[in-house]
């Protein structure tokens, strides 16, 4: 008997497509990507090249300030220094565990650790990864203190200066910093202690990122 | 661009509510087109005399399955982020046997009920009405329940890591199923519509 395809119904030639791709999945392995992937190396070096891929601490600042929790700030230090002191909204994030679907590739991501090398080690893993908005903090805490926490006027500061110092002053009070003219703190107490982890004063933001959605139907 | 779009961030919130409109349209659309807008052609599926239902629900899991796997395969769908519901085996075993009781009273499932009533059926309506009731009421009760609603819980599995053999295997087996399904049910069909001919003259 001649076999021809033109014989079979359609349902019998959609069963044969199925059953083929059916069979070959027994031979093609896990689906799931694995560890390895893909990056696109001119995209990441352009980003870089253009410093898109930064948050300065004083927009962090302005940011926790407003209240806004379309962030996820994350805190790459060990849980030791964690507890210590961290930036409001803040969570405690190690290297390790960045990829273990904590974080969402879709959210905006700022990444921040001691100085800007471990953040910027972070940042390359999670874009190799497909995670879409991820910044670092510009300078790390080290910048954070020294903009925000402990802002310092020079003592031959221009008029421009002295407003913009205004400013930071009220910013680092928020913060429970000490703002410092010349080589002296504008508080009374003279050390640059980091402030403790209390609320500061103003309205406190959540501490917690924004709320999972629950998802399925 | 890789899927799920929604995770990668091609699209936010509010955009997502409009594709989830769009998706629904169309699930809507194909169900009344594939008959489902019928309470008497869904009951068949429970007499044997049409087994509809059975060949198109199976036919969009397993052009679903592999379709998915496929893609991910090649790289284009990244499976790790596509949401698995978890399991809470015997509350979904009765919820399952609750919903199936409902489906041969009422003679629809919730989504062929949204069609009935998009086309104007009367019991359509009802059947929703029933739906909104449902709701508000197991809402009301759901403290006493929810000891029950949370047990035996399984987490985020699937049916290939909880037995440890490969996804392709699931995926082989599936489609023998299907195909062989769907030949047993054209033969069964064809067997208890004759019956039910017998019996009516």
């Amino acid at each position: 008997m001649k076999f021809s395809l033109s014989s079979l119904t359609l349902n019998q030639k959609l069963a044969i497509v199925v059953g083929v791709l059916g069979f070959l999945a027994v031979f093609a392995g896990s689906p799931y990507r694995g560890f390895t992937s893909k990056i696109d190396s001119q995209e990441l070096a352009s980003i870089v090249e253009k410093e898109i891929d930064h948050i300065s601490p004083e927009e962090l600042a302005g940011w926790i300030i407003a209240g806004n929790v379309d962030y996820r700030l994350v805190d790459l230090r060990k849980e030791k220094d964690f507890a210590e002191y961290h930036i409001p909204t803040a969570e405690n994030i190690l290297l390790p565990t960045l990829g273990d679907g904590q974080l969402e590739r879709g959210e905006k991501i700022i990444l921040y650790s001691v100085g800007g090398i471990h953040s910027a080690q972070a940042w390359f893993l999670l874009k190799a990864n497909g995670y879409k908005g991820v910044y670092i903090l510009r300078g790390g805490l080290e910048e954070w203190k020294d903009k925000v926490l402990f802002p310092r006027l020079a003592d031959n500061a221009s008029p421009q200066e002295v407003a913009a110092f205004e400013k930071s002053k009220l910013v680092s009070q928020f913060f429970g910093g000490t703002p410092q003219i010349g080589g002296t703190a504008v508080a009374a107490t003279p050390t640059m202690a980091l402030p403790k982890l209390e609320a500061p004063s103003g309205t406190q933001p959540k501490i917690s990122g924004p709320k999972k959605k629950k998802e399925g139907c | 661009m890789n899927a799920p779009f929604f995770k990668f961030g091609l699209f936010g919130d509010d955009v997502s509510l409009i594709v989830a409109f769009v998706i629904g349209i169309g699930f809507g659309f194909f169900l009344e087109r594939a008959g489902f807008g019928s309470a008497r052609k869904l009951c068949a599926q429970f007499y044997f005399t049409d087994l509809a239902v059975f060949k198109v629900m199976f036919t969009a899991i397993i052009t679903a399955m592999v379709g998915l796997f496929w893609l991910s395969w090649a790289g284009l769908v990244d499976l790790s982020l596509v949401y698995v519901s978890p399991t809470y085996l015997i509350p979904q075993t009765v919820g399952g046997l609750i919903l199936g009781a409902g489906f041969v009273i009422g003679g629809y499932c919730p989504g062929t009920s949204c069609v009935a009533a998009a086309t104007g059926k009367l019991d359509g309506f009802v059947y929703l009405g029933g739906i909104i009731v449902g709701i508000v009421v197991f809402g009301e009760v759901f403290p006493l329940l929810s000891g029950f609603y949370d047990s035996t819980a399984m987490g985020q599995i699937t049916i290939p890591e909880y037995f440890g053999i490969s996804y392709g295997i699931v995926v082989f087996l599936v489609v023998l199923v299907a195909i062989g399904g769907f030949a047993g049910g054209s033969w069964v069909e064809k067997k208890f519509a004759a019956k039910a001919k017998e019996a009516q003259s």
